[in-house]
């Protein structure tokens, strides 16, 4: 009975999240709601539970790294480098959109993938503005690399935090399994750009100037703000990498540097908190709430029973099957709850497999299948709707399928050198 | 207290607005209907929002590494536009007062609506305006 209710009030929260008919917070937190008021789950299971509760790792490390973007970002390094790359690309629109994807990529290995294209997209459309282009194709190119780079590390996309917390893989096996399939969608790419933006590369010269006229030196604020920024975004990237030796999760030390940051830079809550998304996290609690109740009436488990008896408790199977769903599932419905729901799933069939190797290629292709797959679609990827929502309050509309267009031969193509990735990777070469 | 000042309609030019506003210094206009009754105010902050690109509006320090040569462009943004483009997407209430007002009434309505300039009202008949520097002389003048 209480696993019916559990199913019931997780099928429906879904669903409203999808159509967002309602605030996806509110949902979550009045799903979560109805789960402890109708006893499926108790406030111990809620609150402190490992396996019901809400995962309070990935809460106070989203927290952490939003404080430190909030100081960072007022130090205006992101709208240097972005018209430093346009003035290093003599205005040439192509360069100009190659050079604006790299930044957004790398960026977005670094912070979350949201926040990289609110920092980004001003000042493209300031470029575009100025070179006298459309600036719908570079917004498009730039939510699609951010998406891609952001699955190269631990903290590059939510899912991944979700992903890390679930399965205890560290930063430094986020990187070295994850950034190299990465590297190789982006530069992939970064080569498609011509073709799938074809038409959109012509200026006319006279607005090269306009580019040149720049003055990307004026745009850091604060040079002692941003020094302190570099020095202590160092040290929690250390503090990410020297887990195995320091043994403090990664939560924690974007805590200690958020912590820090505020400190040195002696920044006012006024300053960052505004960057701080209340309206993710509660979002994040009330979804933890409600798949919690999925774990504990055992529900999940059935699921991964049946999963592994339709793949035949064979790895490669079970990689390749998570890898297309997860890619065509996240495309359609947001990537967060889709993660949220498959890691406890996915952490049964690890259990079940016995090489450890192969066991772990199920986070991989999770990760990799719900972070690429999220540019299947407008709706993928929270970046998507706000890049959306930010084309259209600058009069540039951009329609659900001139996205998804363009979204969903990426995918294809990214998916699929992802896929022989991972065959080859983890379970031809090992062997 | 009313004063006379120019009036627009939502049809007309917004650059002939703007001119109005910037020849004459004047802190807002009342907009009016075809009909000559008052539409809403439009206050001169209002049309240089509008002419600040959105994307400075989002992030204020890209305004610092654009130079004074990109300014004389922003006119441009005004081309073709009518007034009703210049107004806020929400129909703001019209601050509006009655001709035997007070002081104190206007400057509270002033206040809420956060308004530099009020349209003057007899028997639903627009007769003038006052503008909040009027009413700060009117204030501060010695009794």
């Amino acid at each position: 009975m209480m696993a019916i209710v559990a199913v019931t009030v997780f099928v429906g929260a879904y669903l409203l999240i999808a159509t967002e008919w309602v605030s996806k917070t509110i949902t979550a937190l009045a799903g979560a709601g109805v789960i402890l008021a109708l006893g499926v789950a108790t406030s111990e299971d809620a609150f402190y539970s490992a396996e019901t509760g809400i995962d309070w790792d990935v809460i106070f490390l989203l927290l952490g790294m939003m404080i430190i973007v909030g100081v960072l970002r007022r130090t205006g390094v992101f709208e240097f480098v972005a018209i430093w790359a346009a003035k290093r690309a003599k205005g040439s629109p192509l360069r100009v959109m190659i050079l604006l994807v790299l930044i957004t990529a790398v960026a977005s290995a670094m912070l979350d993938n949201v926040t990289t294209v609110l920092l980004i997209a001003p000042v493209t459309l300031l470029v575009c503005d100025r070179l006298g282009v459309s600036p719908i194709p570079y917004l498009i190119a730039e939510v699609l690399a951010s998406n891609i780079g952001g699955t190269a590390t631990l903290i590059g996309d939510p899912p991944n935090i979700i992903i890390a917390s679930k399965s205890g893989l560290s930063f430094n096996d986020f990187l070295i399994n994850l950034a190299p399939i990465a590297a190789l969608a982006l530069a992939v790419f970064v080569a498609m750009l011509p073709l799938l933006f074809r038409g959109s590369f012509s200026v006319d010269p006279e607005r090269v100037a306009d580019i040149m006229a720049l003055e990307e030196r004026e745009a850091i604020k604060d040079r002692r703000l941003l020094i302190i920024c570099g020095i202590v975004l160092a040290a929690v990237f250390a503090g990410f990498i020297g887990h195995a030796a320091l043994h403090i999760e990664p939560s924690v030390v974007a805590l200690l540097g958020a912590g820090l940051l505020v400190l040195l830079s002696r920044s006012k809550p006024r300053d960052f908190m505004p960057s701080v998304e209340w309206e993710t996290l509660l979002f994040f609690i009330g979804l933890f709430i409600m798949i919690g109740a999925l774990v504990k009436t055992g529900v999940i488990g059935a699921l991964a029973e049946a999963a592994a008896r339709a793949t035949g408790g064979d790895a490669l199977v079970a990689t390749m099957l998570i890898l297309f769903v997860s890619a065509i599932l996240s495309g359609i419905i947001d990537n967060i709850p889709y993660v949220a729901a498959m890691s406890p799933i996915v952490l049964q069939l690890t259990e079940g497999i016995a090489d450890p190797v192969q066991a772990d290629a199920l986070w991989w292709s999770l990760a990799i299948g719900a972070d690429f797959g999220g540019n299947l679609t407008a709706i993928g990827a929270s970046a998507n709707v706000v890049i959306l929502g930010i084309a259209k309050r600058s009069g540039y509309p951009i329609t659900f399928w001139e996205f998804t267009k363009t979204g969903a031969i990426v995918t294809m193509v990214t998916i699929l050198l992802a896929a022989p990735y991972l065959w080859l990777r983890y379970f031809v070469i090992p062997s | 207290m009313a004063e006379d000042m120019p009036l627009v309609d939502l049809d007309t030019s917004a650059l002939e607005a703007a001119m109005l506003l910037a020849e004459r210094r004047l802190p807002a206009l009342v907009v009016t209907e075809t009909d000559g009754s008052p539409h809403s105010i439009l206050p001169a902050s209002q049309v240089v929002r509008f002419l600040v690109p959105g994307y400075v509006q989002d992030d204020p320090s890209l305004a610092r590494v654009m130079n004074e040569s990109m300014a004389d462009r922003a006119g441009e943004k005004l081309g073709n536009k009518r007034v009703r483009d210049l107004l806020p997407t929400e129909r703001r209430e019209l601050a509006a007062v009655n001709h035997d007002d007070t002081i104190i009434e206007v400057a509270a309505i002033m206040a809420r609506l956060r308004c530099p300039l009020a349209a003057v009202m007899r028997d639903d008949k627009l007769i003038g305006v006052i503008s909040a520097s009027r009413l700060l002389e009117l204030a501060l003048r010695p009794h």
